[in-house]
């Protein structure tokens, strides 16, 4: 059990874990996911796709053996941090504690100092403390033991990091809606109810988009309604869900009249239907405009054909273009396209893990900054008989940096200095 | 603007130019008078890049950062910046004869970019943006420092007996101790670019992290610079395997630059 825990809070297997999990994470991008078999045998061959699909290469990130990689990493992490706690706590009380200063590796030192206070100052330390010990009299200051918890923390939000994302992706639900103003549409099983009230896309002068506005309101049986605006990079949150401005799409009115009178109207998104409620075996299927429209405010938008696909008994009856201001005709009722316009395309999701996740992310932020920028060093100095001092320092990381940075203080304070 | 900045970009890369002509000359010749020209040219250059930059920013009406052509300008200025404050706080100036030529190497790419000004999609339209770009462009300038010295110190690994490398190099432990730095500078930054990155897309896209190829290489590259970090601690490692690694990142970080957006699909690649 202990050789188990050994291993696994080893910096190789961690060394090891990291590079396995970079490496996967690298593969998946090579290879495009999310298509079927037959694609993969198209694009890569036969004996390819079967090892693709054998081992869940076509969707890596949420095959069961990436999950375990990440369910292995955070294990090892909770475990180092877990192993590591009680010394690191020790080792923090240690670091004031001028005994265990006086044992402590030296990174550099000065010998023959007359006045050690300006090395310690031109250090940045704190202000030494004297003590004395077994006969042993000096000064010491200790700086940035915080920095000793950089790495503990930084792993600790490595942990709540990849725990709030997993959560979330097991968890989080997602819906899209799309439509136009006036529309009513239920929003997946939730029992809710998103109508979108207007839709308005602001363009600059060339035509191109700055920005799409949809004014929605969520309401349900239990639930009152409320009501809010979503935009692209400003989502609504309504009754805990949130509901961001996802795409456009384009969209016509339909008509069915008889004799100049209208029988049915609604607003048709490409690729929806709309059965005829005089003619209950029809119904009209918008396939799209003809040509593809490519949006210019300036474009005259009646300009364009509709393609559309006629069904009787769910069979196709027939598939043709309308050009603006023609008809379909089914014995004496007519069916119109006008009106094309923009509907917009909203997507619903809740994830209650995301602030989880956000504040993993801002806890290895904070380690890192303690880790990397708040490197912990130990500076004293012990009087000798001469009356001079010696000074030490202790910088785990500083190496070769602090003892030139311990020496170019000492020559900032030569006058300081005794000759033998 | 957008024509004060055509004119003066060439100009900028000749300056870098000088500037690498400089250091190559102190190193050639071991000139310390050399050095501190260079210095000062570079330190010039990257104010003139600055105003490069600032008339772009002018001229489109937004920040400089937000296509290939403009986001490796920016880079090189991150590059020049992070590698002068290294090159004075270390006193380090043969970091500027191999940090130069890659920044001219990084402007010739910017060079050969279109440089048409287009206005931006709503969902580039975020305060974020401009936070997750310029810690990116921070990063990948420390990043690109850590693999010039990176390339400093396999060098003098294997010229260890020629006394012109012994000379005029850093010990290996300091030079291991800057490469660190740089590193540690570059994974500060980088997680913060992925940080505000993922803080955007979740208010652009609705999802924080969907696994897109930029997004999955930045996170390879991350990795790769946790992997150096922890190389450096377990002893053995440090030195020779380290620098590897650093250099490898670097590697990565180009990928996720240049390769992602011409190799891969995905949302980044839009621009
Ligand atoms: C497989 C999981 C991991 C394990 C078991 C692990 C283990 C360790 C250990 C034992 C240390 C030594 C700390 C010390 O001596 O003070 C350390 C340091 C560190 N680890 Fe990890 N680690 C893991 C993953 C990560 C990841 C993914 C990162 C991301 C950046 C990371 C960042 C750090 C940092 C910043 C340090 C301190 C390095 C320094 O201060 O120079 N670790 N890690």
């Amino acid at each position: 059990m202990r050789k188990i825990r050994d291993l696994l809070t080893s910096m190789s297997f961690a060394i090891v874990l990291l590079v396995l999990l970079a490496a996967c994470c690298a593969f998946g991008s090579f290879i495009t996911q999310g298509q079927t078999y037959e694609w993969y045998a198209g694009a890569y061959g036969e004996r390819a796709a079967v090892l693709i699909m054998a081992l869940y290469l076509d969707d890596i990130y949420h095959s069961w053996w990436f999950f375990a990689l990440g369910g292995f990493l955070c294990l090892d992490l909770l475990l180092c941090d877990l192993v590591r706690l009680p010394s690191l706590i020790r080792r923090t009380k240690k670091a004031i504690d001028p005994q265990s200063i006086l044992r402590s590796p030296v990174t550099a030192s000065l010998s023959h100092v007359a006045d050690p206070a300006p090395v310690f100052s031109a250090l940045h330390m704190p202000e030494p403390k004297a003590f004395g010990q077994d006969g042993v009299s000096g000064l010491f200051s200790v700086k940035n033991r915080a920095g000793l918890w950089g790495a503990w923390v930084c792993h600790l939000g490595i942990l709540l990091l990849i725990l709030g994302f997993g959560l979330g992706q097991m968890t989080h639900m997602e819906y899209t809606v799309y439509g136009v103003p006036g529309d009513e549409k239920p929003i997946g099983d939730t029992g809710l109810t998103l109508s979108i009230d207007d839709f308005r896309i602001d363009r600059r002068e060339d035509g191109t988009a700055r920005q799409y506005t949809a004014s929605i309101t969520v309401s349900g049986k239990n639930a009152a309604a409320q009501s809010g605006k979503a935009s692209v990079n400003h989502p609504a949150a309504l009754h805990g869900l949130k509901i961001y401005q996802n795409s456009t799409g384009w969209a016509a009115a339909v008509t069915v009249s008889r004799d100049g009178e209208t029988l049915q109207e609604k607003v048709l998104c490409a690729g929806e239907y709309m059965p005829i409620q005089a003619l209950p075996e029809l119904s009209v299927f918008f396939n799209a405009f003809y040509p593809d429209y490519a949006p210019a405010e300036n474009e005259a938008l009646e300009g364009h054909a509709y393609l559309y696909t006629l069904y009787y008994r769910g069979q196709i009856a027939g598939m043709n273009i309308l050009l603006p201001g023609e008809v379909i005709t089914v014995d004496d009722y007519t069916i119109r396209f006008s009106d094309p316009q923009e509907y917009t395309l909203l997507q619903v999701k809740q994830d209650r893990f995301t602030s989880l996740a956000l504040m993993g992310g801002l806890i290895v932020l904070i380690g890192l900054l303690l880790a990397f920028y708040c490197q912990p060093r130990t500076l004293w100095a012990l009087s000798g008989q001469d009356g001079l001092w010696n000074v030490y320092g202790f910088s785990p990381k500083g190496g070769a940096l602090f003892a030139e940075q311990l020496h170019s203080a000492q020559e900032a304070t030569p006058k300081l200095q005794k000759e033998e | 603007m957008l024509n004060v900045e055509k004119i003066l970009f060439p100009i900028v890369m000749l300056f870098y130019l000088a500037a690498m002509v400089l250091y190559f000359l102190f190193t050639a010749l071991k000139k310390e008078k050399a050095a501190k020209w260079a210095f000062r040219v570079q330190l010039g250059t990257l104010v003139l890049h600055t105003l490069v930059l600032i008339c772009r920013g002018i001229g489109a009406g937004r920040l400089p950062m937000t296509n290939q052509y403009e986001f490796a300008s920016s880079f090189a200025w991150g590059l020049c910046l992070v590698s002068l404050v290294f090159i004075w706080r270390f006193r380090f100036p043969l970091l500027g004869t191999f940090a130069v030529p890659v920044i001219l190497l990084i402007l010739g790419y910017a060079a050969l970019q279109s440089r048409e000004v287009h206005a931006l999609m709503p969902a580039l339209q975020s305060g974020w943006l401009g936070l997750h770009v310029s810690t990116a462009i921070i990063a990948y300038g420390a990043f690109g420092v850590s693999f010039v010295i990176s390339l400093i110190f396999l060098l003098r690994e294997r010229r260890s007996d020629d006394s012109f490398w012994a000379r005029s190099i850093p010990a290996s432990e300091k030079l291991d101790l800057i490469s660190y730095r740089s590193v540690t500078l570059g994974l500060l930054f980088l997680t913060f670019t992925i940080l505000t990155g993922a803080i955007w897309a979740e208010q652009a896209w609705g999802s924080y992290w969907s696994w897109d190829p930029k997004e999955t290489w930045s996170l390879v590259t991350w990795l790769i610079y946790a992997v150096y970090l922890h190389l450096r601690i377990r002893r053995g490692w440090k030195g020779r395997t380290a620098a590897i690694f650093a250099a490898i990142g670097f590697l990565c970080v180009i990928f996720t630059y240049i390769g992602v957006n011409t190799l891969l699909p995905g949302i980044h690649s839009y621009k």
